[in-house]
């Protein structure tokens, strides 16, 4: 993974734009999963995507989470190519299982007439 | 020839953006109360909102990053979302007013029944919004917006007293009643600094895929529109104050705001001004139903832009899609659209410091922005204004109800 130099994970990483390897939009960084808080040496494990992992960014957070519900999405930190002004991804959306939501969205719209113009 | 279509945002900014049914309701009612003495605020005005759209035109070109991309990242997902609610709210307001006032433009043109002009403003924005390109869009609606100009005209024909025109950019107390004089102060200011302004203009330099290149060009669209914006503004209140004040007219509806291009112009002025607002209009109307969508998608991340094509930002369609229907249905409902666009106003002062602050901090930050970083000018006229949004911000709903809408 690259990165320009040491990165702020609050300022730096969390809430910023997902884009994958086509070049596509694909989520905000909603949330981090950090292993080893208790030891000396803690480890940015995964950036966790969707609507579950707002309950832990405050009450107005807590309250969006319950009314979207649906599922959130793991992505392991090995699968992070660089953050440049996105966080850019290894892998398409589809194979990360980042595109459900989209997925369903474009095949809805795909079936109306100019839905390519 | 390229130079000139690379203004295009800027123009369609202005023109759509800028010189929409809130502003043009504001400047004609100022003017047909207080004559010229509230000049001054439009040029407050147009000062802040270049400033911040030259910074939000800035941030984009360097960091590729749209307001509510900045909203997030800065406020982070709670008060993110407020901001998100409280600009969602606004542009519904906006969106439901362009399109009252597109229906009242058709009527003057057509006398045929206000609701079927509803529908045909309606089905025409969506056509329009489904299948134009974003360059076409910006070309028709800003280009054709500037007809325009035809009040700039009117009012040097309608001979006003350029000393009183000229003493009225002169900051003044203003004479009558104060509260409607200071309602109109943050009307006027409101009507300019709209926030789907910025919206859009900052995702517009995504949609254009802007590069620090084209910095020059933000630079140019800001200069060039918005003072094209402001000189409409001031246009628009110097004919009312030559024309409506000395004969007891207020301007409660859009036919009187034709009537002061026709009265020194005739037959030509009435309907070029017809058609100028008719474009101003509804590119203001495509602007905020567009904000609508780009706001939304930037807050949670799907992919956006009118340059995707709909089935490619999926979610961006069906953002401003139902932005769209939700505004047409308001405004069918037969709520006056002269009254929406004022509460928009007043409502849009509410929610633009949620909007200019994380628009400053990310224009300050050399992480994001490296040399392009605010300069001191940009800097000291951001903390201004964001002062002024500060103080007009608090003051809106108070004057609202004391000045009984400007009512007095």
């Amino acid at each position: 993974m690259k990165t320009s130099g040491p990165i702020d994970l609050a300022l730096g990483l969390l809430d910023h734009q997902l884009v994958d390897s086509d070049n596509r939009r694909c989520g905000k960084v909603d949330d981090l999963e950090i292993e080893g808080l208790d030891t000396a040496s803690p480890r940015l494990a995964a950036i966790i995507v969707g609507a579950p992992a707002w309950r832990g960014r405050g009450r107005v957070g807590r309250l969006a989470a319950r009314l979207a519900g649906g599922r959130s999405t793991r992505v392991p930190w090995s699968e992070v190519e660089e953050i440049a002004s996105d966080v850019q991804l290894r892998k398409p959306a589809g194979e990360l299982r980042l595109d459900a939501a989209e997925e369903r969205a474009r095949r809805f719209i795909a079936r109306l007439p100019g839905a390519e113009r | 020839m390229k130079r000139i279509l690379s203004v295009a945002l800027g123009i369609l900014a202005a023109i759509g953006g800028f010189v929409d049914i809130g502003d043009i309701v504001f400047n004609v009612q100022a003017g047909s109360m207080f004559g010229y003495q509230l000049l001054w605020v439009v040029v407050i005005g147009v000062g802040g909102i270049m400033t911040y759209a030259e910074m939000c035109g800035r941030v984009a070109a360097v960091s590729e990053r749209a307001v509510f991309d900045a909203v997030r990242e800065r406020l982070g997902f709670g008060v993110g979302l407020v901001a998100l609610v409280a600009g969602q709210f606004v542009n519904l307001m906006t969106l439901t007013a362009e399109i009252g006032g597109i229906a009242l433009v058709l009527q003057l043109l057509s006398a045929l029944p206000y609701r079927v002009l509803l529908v045909l403003a309606a089905v025409v924005l969506l056509l329009v919004l489904w299948l134009m390109s974003f360059q076409w869009i910006e070309r028709v609606f800003g280009y054709c917006g500037l007809a325009l100009l035809v009040f700039a005209v009117a009012a040097i024909k309608l001979q006003p007293d350029w000393g009183r025109v000229a003493r009225g950019f002169v900051p003044s107390g203003g004479s009558g009643d104060l509260a409607v004089y200071l309602y109109f102060v943050v009307g006027l200011i409101g009507a300019a600094m709209v926030p789907y302004e910025v919206y859009f203009y900052s995702s517009g330099a995504v949609e254009e895929r802007w590069t620090p290149k084209d910095l020059g060009t933000n630079r140019a669209n800001v200069l060039i529109g918005y003072s094209l914006g402001g000189i409409l503004s001031c246009a628009l209140m110097i004919c009312a104050g030559a024309l409506l004040l000395p004969n007891g007219i207020t301007a409660e509806l859009l036919g009187t705001v034709a009537l002061v291009a026709e009265v020194p112009l005739g037959q030509i002025g009435l309907l070029l001004a017809l058609i100028g607002t008719l474009f101003a209009v509804s590119g203001a109307a495509i602007d905020s139903a567009f904000s609508g969508g780009y706001n939304v998608a930037q807050f949670f991340g799907w992919e956006w832009g009118r340059y995707r094509k709909n089935a490619g930002a999926p979610r961006f369609t069906i953002a401003w899609f139902v932005m769209l229907t939700v505004a047409f249905v308001i405004v069918m409902t037969g709520v006056d659209p002269i009254l929406v666009t004022e509460l928009s106003v007043i409502f849009s002062v509410v929610a633009l410091p949620l909007t200019y602050i994380p628009i400053l901090l990310v224009a300050n930050d050399r992480a994001y922005m490296g040399r392009y970083a605010n300069g001191r000018l940009s800097n000291v006229l951001g903390i201004f204004y964001l002062v002024v949004v500060l103080v007009i911000a608090a003051a809106a709903i108070p004057l609202l109800v004391l000045s009984n809408m400007g009512q007095g």
